[in-house]
């Protein structure tokens, strides 16, 4: 009876290992959770596409309640390299503090793979607004306490969590006006309703450059090479002061190690790629490839950063 | 004379790039496309597109866009397709499509209502693409004039024009709306991000969808019903006439195209919502015009059919206005598009028109190439969708519940969206039952979140403020004309004279 045990356990061990030796052996499901089109879907789509693990990577669009219903599907997925996610600075970092009921744990639950590309947001003001830069706009705002409308795409966007940012860091107040999407925010803020909104760089830098809106600054800690022209918001007297859009592979957690290597290793060729490079340049995004340890620092860092902005802003969403 | 000849200049450019046979192949591939997965119940150009959309990612990058196009249009007149003939709108807007499309497909003049329904859809799609070349620049410029007082009295009046949808009692269609409204509530609240009726449930938390809604009261509900009639169980069959528009028809239904096309013009350029109420508007002014409309609105006018049509479509064409000038998406579909014209390393906004005027005129050469395709290429298959209509029901049935199946998961990839469409088939038998009318509840769905939305926005850059309606004057002007339409419903005579025009056959 012990020897069967024993043989049959050892059988399991060499057919798991085998199975491990193997992987994949059948296709990856790369899960992003949100619609097709973003840039979470692109990145994703340019990863199924030009990945070469000898399976298929297949992109399932799982949007809904901020990304927290394909991150959840992610969390409770089997940890066998199978399912992966596209996760972004919300998902990750800032769902956590924001959302009361949420299901599952935006670091316990994961293994990090690899952070792919960040991007900073861009500080656009109407241009009626009588402000040049960072400076002027605080104290313009001082001036004129809680005369200021800024937008986002809703609560808990990391467009929102700027705007907050500069408040508690500056002592401004300003009122946030949520809409449904940037789309919607965007003819009230040419059109004067509102009067700043710290926007995704790719969709304004156009408008800015254009001179229908005016770019005061970038919400990085360095310049993004997108718009090298353009001063952060740290560097014209907020120090400190750093949001960034990010994007990050994830898989669940408990996901074996050699895996994680495996998919780690194919993410640095794919978007290391010459060709891929140009394509995110054009989207505004700053390839930024890590190990797992790394990505699973900086995370750490951002959730500690996001639940203090969100607590002191007093945002929430359940 | 200098403006004309740059008009002239940029629209030859367009042609140019659009008349290779590349680009026209990838036109037609792409209106063929989208005719024959957006005839498929359920499945609206949204879903079509999001479906379709990876397909593309491989292309040059004009192609792909032309392509995309193509798609668009198609599946538009494929879902107006379902809404005449199984009164299944795949879309916000073929909500009105439906009202008299669908009777006169039981009047056996589905072949009449489809064929005015291309017909419009051309003409007004001429005239927008016309408009989108010339005077682009201005008219994006106008919608910012829109802020959210504006879309707030906007609401209103289009809320309180919905009873009009109804043809039978006011109380109930009232009473729909506002269940209408109600449903609108769930979900997250945009301003404070505290979650509404949403029990707890994560997908709840982005609201009830659209097309689980629709699919549930007009598809399910219909199914159910028709399946419980045992022995006078509906057909058609043995009375489909005349697939070409008589003169007649065409006479009456000129006009109607005119003004349909008129209106989605200017309204299509509204982010959100745009199209659906230019159809709507259109629809409203047909039926106030012209005493003793032979057969009456809600039972199979041909104007019903042609006026909401062409505003759809011309809102359509204008809607990529603001994508094309400022790189703002008016709507989920146009926001598609954006995801589309980054991928091929193009950023949308002001800059497409001078940094790239291939693209950009031959974009909207190929617009006016995809509505003469989708004619030429509809107007046969017109004999072809009607033939549809002979499928003998216990094929026909479950089919349609399938396919409406399909659509609804692939709007989010979501099951539980399945779920949320019987509970509404259940819900829409009830109100078939009780002689209820689904529409006016749809329009009060979609309009009611975006009023609360827009008023408690304008409230909140008033801080607090309510005159801020009147003192701005478009507002002020909307706010009058809604109250002037409640005087008029609510004046005893006229609310007589309305029972008896459109009380129920």
């Amino acid at each position: 009876m012990n020897i069967l045990q024993t043989v049959s356990g050892l059988v399991l061990v060499c057919v798991a290992s085998l199975a491990s030796a193997q992987y994949p052996n059948k296709p990856i499901r790369l899960v992003v959770p949100y619609p097709t089109g973003g840039a979470p879907d692109i990145l994703a789509r340019i990863f199924s596409e030009k990945a070469n693990l000898g399976q298929p990577v297949v992109v399932d669009n799982k949007p809904g309640a901020g990304g927290n219903i394909g991150t959840e599907i992610v969390a409770k997925a089997p940890n066998d390299g199978y399912t992966l996610e596209m996760g972004t600075v919300n998902t990750h970092s800032i769902n956590g503090a924001l959302y009361k009921n949420m299901q599952h744990d935006m670091v316990k639950d994961f293994a990090p793979v690899s952070l792919i590309a960040y991007t900073p947001n861009l500080l656009v003001v109407n241009v009626n607004l009588p402000v040049k830069n960072v400076q002027e706009l605080i104290a313009y705002a001082r001036a004129n306490p809680n005369k200021l409308s800024y937008g986002s795409p809703g609560i808990g966007s990391s467009i929102h969590i700027s705007g907050e940012l500069i408040q508690t860091m500056t002592g401004i107040k300003m009122t946030h006006v949520p809409y449904k999407g940037r789309q919607f925010a965007i003819p009230d803020l040419l059109g004067g309703s509102i009067q700043l909104m710290f926007d995704n760089m790719p969709s304004s830098l156009p408008l800015a450059r254009e001179g229908k809106l005016r770019a005061l600054g970038q919400t990085g800690a360095r310049r993004s090479p997108a718009a090298p022209d353009v001063p952060t918001i740290a560097e014209q007297g907020v120090p400190g002061y750093d949001v960034m859009s990010w994007f990050a592979m994830f898989a669940p957690a408990g996901t074996p190690k050699e895996v994680v290597a495996r998919i780690h290793a194919e993410a640095l060729r794919v978007f290391k790629l010459p060709d891929v490079q140009e394509k995110l340049k054009t989207l505004g995004l700053d390839p930024v490839l890590s190990t797992p340890e790394e990505l699973g620092k900086y995370q750490a860092d951002e959730v500690v950063k996001w639940a203090r902005v969100v607590k002191e802003s007093g945002a929430k969403a359940d | 004379m200098d403006a004309f000849n740059t008009l002239m200049a940029n629209l030859s450019l367009g042609f140019a790039t659009a008349f290779t046979l590349q680009n026209l192949v990838y036109c037609f591939v792409g209106c063929l496309l989208g005719t024959l997965i957006g005839v498929l119940p359920g499945i609206g150009p949204i879903a079509t597109i999001a479906m379709l959309l990876p397909a593309t990612y491989a292309l040059p990058p004009i192609a792909a866009l032309i392509m995309l196009a193509g798609i668009y249009y198609g599946a538009q007149y494929g879902g107006s397709t379902t809404a005449i003939l199984v009164n299944l709108p795949g879309e916000s807007s073929s909500v009105v499509t439906m009202l008299d499309g669908y009777q006169m497909a039981r009047k056996g003049r589905a072949g009449a209502a489809l064929s005015v329904a291309a017909l419009g859809s051309f003409i007004a799609g001429c005239f927008g693409t016309l408009i989108l070349a010339a005077f682009a620049a201005p008219l994006a410029e106008l919608a910012f004039k829109f802020g959210p007082a504006e879309y707030f009295s906007l609401m209103v009046l289009g809320l309180i024009g919905a009873v009009v949808l109804a043809s039978g009692s006011l109380i109930k269609a009232i009473g729909m709306i506002i269940l209408g409204l109600l449903l609108g509530l769930v979900g997250t609240d945009v301003n404070t991000g505290t979650a509404r009726f949403s029990f707890g449930i994560p997908e709840l938390s982005d609201g009830i969808g659209f097309i689980s809604v629709a699919m549930g009261v007009f598809g399910f509900a219909e199914i159910i019903t028709n399946v419980d009639m045992k022995d006078k169980r509906e057909t058609f069959t043995n009375k489909v006439e005349g697939l070409i528009l008589s003169w007649k028809d065409f006479k009456e239904a000129a006009p109607a195209i005119l003004r349909g096309t008129g209106i989605g013009s200017l309204l299509g350029i509204l982010p959100g919502g745009g199209a659906l109420l230019a159809a709507f508007a259109s629809y409203t002014i047909e039926k106030k015009l012209g005493k003793n409309p032979q057969p009456p609105f809600g039972q199979g006018n041909i104007r019903g059919v042609a006026g909401p049509e062409s505003a759809n479509n011309a809102g359509a064409q204008t809607s990529f206005i603001p994508l094309l000038t400022l790189g703002i998406p008016p709507n989920a579909v146009m926001a598609l598009m954006v995801g589309a014209m980054t991928i091929h390393n193009i950023q949308p906004g002001p800059q497409v028109m001078t940094s790239n005027p291939a693209l950009f005129w031959g974009m909207i050469a190929s617009m006016w190439i995809g509505n003469l395709m989708l004619v030429i290429l509809n107007l046969p298959l017109i004999g072809m969708w009607v033939q549809l209509l002979k499928v003998p029901y216990r094929i026909l049935y479950p089919a349609i519940l399938m396919f409406c199946c399909i659509g609804v998961f692939s709007v989010n990839n979501n099951s539980f969206d399945v779920l949320i469409t019987v509970l509404f088939g259940v819900l829409g038998i009830v109100f078939l039952k009780l002689g209820c009318e689904a529409a006016p509840l749809l329009l009060g769905f979609i309009l009611g979140p975006m009023m609360e939305e827009n008023l408690r926005r304008a409230m909140l850059l008033s801080r607090g403020d309510p005159t801020v309606f009147l003192t701005r004057p478009l507002s002020l002007v909307m706010l009058l004309m809604a109250l002037a339409m409640i005087v008029i419903i609510s004046l005893p005579a006229i609310s007589k004279k309305r029972e008896e025009t459109f009380v129920e056959e």
